[in-house]
């Protein structure tokens, strides 16, 4: 028993669902759903399907070269059971899944840093050009000649305080 | 040959079945509609179809019967033989004969008929004639209702006949009723014949068939024989003996030892010499059945004697159970052999061996040196052909093991495995992890592997790479976005209201509607200025100015307007002076305009003011029928 990758969209079929195509030249489709079926029906490329991993690969979105994920691979020749491999491969697995899952999401994050520079720079703007919608230019002018006048007046009155 | 047309014979309708269905044919497949008033030779030729018509499909379909079934000359002199043991040969050619028969009188009945319509003057009487021809042939045939009954029944008792080679290889079993010739050919062969206690079982002959030696054998198995001279038996009997007399086989004579059949061995004894001669030139063997019952040497001494006396004459005798299946392969392999044998100097003493032989030719190297080649043959096929032959204890077969525990028994294959450490047999092997496979991450360096990638992990860790950068925002850049967001939701604001006022067609400007003074001071208010009820303001003034201008427009009565319109355009200049500061610059408006109209009058083309036809093709004038008016409008 395995679960197979579904061929549009990457996604696991488990045992008991989805569909397999064989093609005459005898190579083998699965499709985990009948969306994936029929997009491929349709002759859709996957690749360019962008709610697919083969789009998200393809075009940056994802990490795709990593050590990491070079641990889960088709493997053609089986290795006879061995208990103590068996042990140690699956608490492998367990932190190979890690690591790799920590490694998946830096690299998004990564990506999506870009998007917070132009946030930024884009509510800058914003401000810059409509800020006469919610303050008028010179809102707290008047008052703040007023008090520079006082001010200004209270000084004059120091200084003529001081001469006397 | 004719081996497998008995099964094609086209099926033989009753009389009546017959005349039906040719004469609704006739309806169906010839025209149906004529009228007195036709040309009489279209009459005639109408009528003349029909009777042809009827004529022909008779004669096709009995032809067809006569040609399907068998001349019993042209086949195998068995089946010719068979055929006449069950079917009675003079009958069957009696009844082939009268289909014949009467198909000729068909074909001589339609041909006077048409002869005799060329004759015909009306319309009746060429129907009349038509009835006539049509009821004579179908009484023709009412009349074979008797041989096309027969006919169908040969047919399909033919059908069902078993189709035995008279040429192969055959194994043909005879003896007394119930001695176990079915048994031996159930065992023998695929063949699943009725095997039961009493006499007559078997009540035709049954064919099986079986591998030896890589060729193929038949094996037939005859219904018993009793004994009396050859013209008292019935027809079940003569089957078996048509079997004997024909078929090249090798036969084996088979006899009951323990007398179960119900005829002691002197009686079966006599009937073995009595069918003697039919087994001149075949191979025979005796089978000695039922010896679990009894065996040869529990036999009184003159029964002994019997089989002594056979086996003296060179004729083999072989014990065997069908029960037991003790001696039964022991039979067969002997049987065959000797038919081999026989088959194969019938063919050295024929002519037609010669050609065979002179094509084959037997190679015998010559030896090239003294060296020993002996054959190889490998330690495996040794040892297993030791295990046969000696009653060695097998080892414990997985069958052996479910007739032992029955219901308990679960099929286990992990226990023949071939793995490094014995007890790890029984294990249950994981295959799937929260949706991946394990088989995908067997690798024999996977530990060296995960320590690598774990010194990389704390190599980019030490790195920073990990590192969560939240860059704490300054303050000014919080503000930045408070206010960024109170302009968006502004902006919303006022999408929103300018889509509420739902105002369809020319809008008028701002300028023209009045603003309230509260509304305005709260506007203001709203975007952060100071507007508190200041006397020296200049909207505080405009309102006042424009109040007092109302005031004084009411009070004063003198010069009313003249119009409506001069009341609006006097306080503005006119469009054409708006704009313009002294009378040279009007001047050289005015010129432009009239420059630029220029073109467009040369060209005489239409412009904005000129007749435009909204509807070129008006309905009411297109729509309907030209009826008493005239098209001169459109």
């Amino acid at each position: 028993m395995r679960i197979e990758k579904c061929y549009f969209c990457s996604g696991p079929v488990y045992p008991g669902h989805g569909v397999m195509f064989v093609r005459n030249d005898c190579k083998n489709f699965r499709f985990c759903k009948s969306k994936c079926h029929r997009n491929f029906k349709r002759k859709r490329n996957p690749r360019k399907t962008r709610w697919t991993k083969a789009f998200r690969k393809a075009s940056g979105k994802e990490l795709t070269v990593d050590n990491s994920l070079e641990f889960e691979k088709r493997r053609n020749i089986p290795v006879k059971y061995n208990r103590q491999l068996w042990d140690k491969t699956v608490e492998a697995m367990k932190r190979v899944e890690e690591i790799k899952l920590k490694r998946q999401a830096k690299f998004i994050m990564n990506r999506l840093k870009k998007g917070k520079q132009l946030e930024k720079e884009e509510a800058i703007r914003e401000v810059k050009k409509n800020i006469h919608l919610i303050k008028a230019p010179h809102a707290g002018k008047a008052k703040k000649l007023e008090e520079k006048m006082v001010q200004k007046l209270q000084e004059d009155v120091d200084m003529a305080d001081g001469d006397i | 040959m004719a081996l497998y047309n008995f099964k094609k014979i086209m099926v033989v309708p009753t009389a009546k079945e017959f005349i039906d269905i040719t004469l609704s044919k006739t309806q169906r497949k010839t025209p149906t509609v004529v009228h007195k008033h036709y040309q009489i030779h279209r009459i005639r030729h109408f009528y003349m179809r029909k009777v042809k018509f009827t004529q022909q499909n008779y004669h096709d379909r009995l032809t067809q019967i006569l040609t399907d079934f068998p001349k019993l000359d042209d086949i195998h002199p068995f089946y010719a033989d068979l055929m006449n043991v069950l079917y009675d040969k003079d009958h069957y050619k009696l009844a082939l004969g009268q289909i014949n028969i009467a198909k000729n009188l068909i074909d001589n009945v339609a041909k006077d008929y048409v002869r005799l319509m060329k004759y015909g003057d009306s319309l009746y009487r060429c129907k009349q004639l038509k009835r006539a021809a049509l009821g004579r042939m179908c009484t023709i045939l009412k009349r074979q209702k008797s041989s096309l009954e027969y006919l169908e029944q040969v047919r399909q008792h033919l059908s069902r006949l078993p189709s035995i080679d008279p040429n192969t290889r055959t194994l043909l079993l005879c003896g007394y009723p119930n001695v176990g010739k079915s048994s031996f050919i159930n065992k023998v062969t695929r063949a699943d014949v009725d095997v039961q206690p009493y006499a007559f079982t078997t009540k035709s002959l049954f064919v099986g068939h079986m591998d030896y030696r890589y060729l193929r054998w038949q094996v037939v198995d005859t219904p018993g024989i009793l004994d009396h001279p050859l013209e008292e038996r019935n027809t079940i009997e003569m089957q078996a003996i048509t079997a004997l007399a024909h078929l090249r086989a090798a036969v084996l004579y088979v006899m009951d030892v323990s007398e179960q059949c119900g005829h002691t061995l002197q009686e079966q004894l006599e009937l073995f010499n009595n069918i003697r001669p039919l087994f001149a030139n075949k191979p025979l063997i005796i089978v000695a059945n039922k010896c679990d019952v009894k065996k040869i040497e529990e036999l009184p001494e003159e029964n002994q004697k019997i089989f002594a006396d056979l086996s003296a004459e060179g004729i083999s005798v072989i014990e065997s159970s069908t029960l037991t299946e003790e001696g039964v392969i022991q039979v067969k392999n002997e049987a065959c052999d000797r038919l081999l044998a026989h088959r194969v100097d019938t063919k050295m003493k024929s002519k037609k061996v010669h050609d065979v032989l002179n094509r084959l030719h037997l190679a015998m190297p010559a030896k090239r040196d003294q060296k020993e080649r002996p054959p190889f043959i490998p330690e495996g096929a040794l040892l297993r052909r030791k295990a046969m032959e000696v009653d060695t204890p097998k080892r414990k077969l997985e069958r052996d093991l479910e007739m032992e525990l029955g219901d308990d028994y679960i099929l286990d294959l992990q226990k023949y495995w071939d793995l490094m450490n014995e007890d790890e047999k029984s294990d249950k092997i994981p295959e799937v992890w929260q949706g991946h496979n394990i088989a995908d991450y067997i690798d024999p360096d996977i530990m060296k592997k995960l320590e690598d990638l774990e010194k990389e992990e704390e190599l980019k860790e030490r790195a920073g790479e990990y590192d969560s950068d939240e860059e704490s925002e300054d303050e000014e850049m919080q503000e930045i976005r408070a206010l960024a967001k109170q302009i968006r939701s502004k902006k919303q604001l006022m999408v929103l209201t300018s889509k509420e006022k739902d105002v369809h067609g020319p809008r008028m400007p701002r300028t023209a509607t009045k603003v309230e003074k509260k509304k305005l001071e709260k506007e203001m208010r709203g975007l952060g200025l100071d507007v508190n009820d200041n006397e020296e303001s200049h909207y505080v003034q405009q309102v006042r100015r424009s109040r007092s201008v109302a005031k004084k427009r009411k009070r004063e009565t003198s010069a009313p307007p003249t119009s409506k319109t001069r009341s609006q355009s006097a306080s503005r200049p006119p469009r054409d002076q708006s704009g313009l500061r002294d009378p040279k610059m009007a001047k050289k408006a005015k010129k432009m305009m009239k420059n630029s109209q220029k073109d467009m009058n040369r060209l005489g083309r239409k412009g904005e003011s000129d007749r435009h036809v909204f509807d070129l093709k008006p309905k009411h004038l297109m729509a309907g029928k030209r009826k008493s008016g005239t098209t001169d409008r459109r």
